[in-house]
């Protein structure tokens, strides 16, 4: 496989981050995750975090090198994952089940397959435009399918937030799950919360995105959502993969990567807290912070 | 997880340039002696040992690490370091000085001085409920001195309690254990999980770490103004946060205690960060203010004197 990928997410205006990303890849196979976690305060962050981590370790476990079945692993994580939060409240005894949307997709041999609950999106774009996108699961969009509403009303409607499907929660998730999806050369893929999406419109999305390296694209369009977002700015993520994006320098091809090798990037509760380098102290910076503090400490003493 | 304890240095053992006299206290992440230097000197030396990770056996001097635990072993070795580069800034007569750092027995040791006298927490539970107003205000105006030196150098202590300030003979206050702060970094590391006390630690150390600031000292000093009149722990900041029993200060000392030291105690015990006392300062000018007001003027202490019915 030959991709460049790049992740990325910011708190906006939001006292918390309660969105989590990850993406994982072996040698055959990718996945990529985003989920938005809800529950008014604090656990929803809980809930995003298990639906990722349960899907990337899941992932992790039966990609050897790829997954005997996408759509099957992707509809057992999400349920499971479901399970998971649910146990997690009741273990704890919340009084409200934490929630979280989920959106998960799996590229391999070519072809994607995605699934998800709630309103985080995934966008396949295709020569500059919009050629694929999930479908929210929010009342919203009912009415807007419903010819109740216009795109431009469902821009601003006072509940476009609510959605009637999630993992966590009483009732059970309703889960979609997209068709097999052949991929492309340039094709991007682009997995996102609402604040990233609820501030732009998709053509302006895809035109960012096409066709350029996602590593400089991205934080562009990351900043003009959290402008466009405005003093209530929400949590804001993506996870954006371009297939099969020549030769440059940032794409990555798994076909050198060991049979068992995995890499994992999950963002969230990792990032900036845990430092990359954060085990790897040798003998020698050990003694250097040794000395450093002795000196520290006659250069103070009196 | 097993549930293992580690044993501690035998007395007489001869650590580097100093004698282990006997073991003080015991964390999760580290063992203190009390062990003597080259001139005899007492003084406290904190072993980097954490539980879950490193095992020392009966018999044993080196601990055991396995190469699973040694990236997070390391890892919580950067935190211990953290703290020795923090302690050994700070001179002041309100925290503990740390006067040496050294390596041995695969670990990592710091030497601090040692001093003699009890924890807040001995005196709390030995004078219990009788404990007055000009104690708890000398003693953590002082500490409070300590503190700010703490804040100033960015550092956060996050485990102030009684049993963490020691008295010494003379009644000085010694903010002592810095072994959580700055682990403000270790949070996601499953095996170095942040110790906190239940009842001092504020609510934010649990759930928002991010929110975590000078505040989040405060309520702890908070914490242990009203364990030092209740004899005991407030109730647990988690416990707070989905119902409080907690009888606000002001209402549960009704004499005995000026209201307005009660009302800068139920100040700082405000489970939202920013209803408290936003720094060090500002809590020691609320501190300071009654005794302004309590000092009248001998002119008008005279007047209230010779205004005074004469039987």
């Amino acid at each position: 496989m030959k991709f460049s990928i790049f992740q990325d997410t910011r708190q906006g205006q939001r006292r918390y981050n309660q969105d989590r990303i990850a993406y994982c890849y072996s040698r055959d196979a990718l996945l990529m995750v985003v989920a938005d976690g809800m529950g008014g305060h604090l656990h929803g962050e809980v809930a995003a975090q298990i639906a990722v981590q349960y899907l990337t370790e899941s992932f992790q476990r039966e990609a050897k090198t790829a997954l005997p079945d996408p759509f099957l692993f992707l509809s057992r994580g999400l349920t499971n994952a479901h399970h998971a939060i649910v146990d997690y409240s009741f273990d704890r005894d919340l009084p409200e089940a934490p929630r979280t949307t989920c959106v998960a997709c799996v590229v391999q041999d070519g072809v994607a397959y995605w699934a998800h609950a709630g309103d985080s999106r995934l966008y396949l774009l295709r020569r500059g435009q919009v050629a694929l996108r999930t479908r929210d699961h929010s009342r919203v969009q009912m009415l807007l399918d419903e010819g109740m509403i216009s795109a431009e009303e469902a821009m601003v409607h006072p509940n476009r937030n609510k959605i009637f499907s999630s993992l966590g929660g009483h009732t059970s998730p309703q889960i979609d799950f997209s068709r097999k999806t052949p991929l492309a050369a340039g094709d991007v893929i682009l997995l996102c919360t609402d604040g990233l999406w609820g501030p732009l419109d998709g053509e302006r999305i895809a035109r960012s995105l096409s066709g350029t390296n996602l590593a400089l694209a991205v934080p562009q369009l990351m900043e003009v959502a959290e402008q466009a977002g405005g003093a209530h700015c929400d949590n804001l993520s993506l996870v954006a993969m371009a297939w099969e994006d020549g030769d440059a320098p940032q794409v990555i091809s798994t076909q050198t990567l060991a049979l068992d090798h995995f890499t994992t990037q999950m963002e969230g509760l990792l990032k900036s807290r845990l430092p990359a380098s954060a085990s790897d102290l040798s003998d020698e910076e050990i003694e250097r912070a040794i000395s450093e503090i002795n000196s520290a400490i006659k250069k103070y003493s009196k | 997880m097993v549930n293992q304890s580690n044993q501690p240095l035998p007395t007489g053992y001869q650590l580097d340039e100093y004698i282990i006299e006997r073991q003080l206290s015991l964390g999760g992440f580290s063992i203190v002696y009390l062990a003597a230097d080259e001139q005899g000197n007492p003084v406290a030396i904190k072993e980097y040992l954490p539980n879950s990770l490193a095992l020392r056996k009966e018999g044993e001097i080196v601990p055991q690490i396995s190469d699973e635990n040694l990236p997070a072993f390391r890892y919580g070795m950067r935190c211990f370091f953290e703290e020795g580069r923090a302690l050994a800034k700070l001179q002041h007569p309100n925290v503990v000085r740390v006067l040496n750092f050294f390596r041995a027995n695969e670990t990592v040791y710091m030497v601090m001085q040692y001093e003699r006298g009890r924890t807040l927490h001995d005196f709390i539970h030995r004078n219990k409920g009788q404990i007055r107003e000009s104690f708890i205000r000398g003693v953590f105006a002082r500490l409070l001195n300590g503190l700010r030196e703490v804040h100033t150098h960015k550092l956060l202590h996050l485990d102030i309690k009684p049993s963490n300030i020691y008295l010494r003979i003379d009644g000085s206050p010694l903010l002592i254990d810095f072994g959580a702060a700055r682990q403000t970094l270790a949070s996601d590391q499953p095996m170095l999980k942040p110790m906190y006390t239940p009842g001092f630690a504020a609510p934010e150390q649990f759930r928002s770490r991010d929110q975590l600031g000078p505040w989040s000292d405060i309520y702890s000093i908070g914490a242990s103004m009203y364990a030092a009149l209740a004899g005991s722990a407030p109730p647990p900041a988690e416990k707070r946060a989905e119902r409080d029993e907690m009888v606000p200060a002001i209402k549960r000392w009704k004499e005995g205690y000026s209201v307005q030291l009660l009302e800068t105690i139920d100040c700082c015990l405000q489970l939202d960060p920013l209803s408290r006392p936003q720094s060090v300062f500002a809590l020691q000018r609320q501190l300071a203010q009654r005794h302004k007001r309590r000092q009248p003027s001998l002119l008008s202490n005279l007047r209230t004197k010779l205004n005074k019915p004469i039987w």
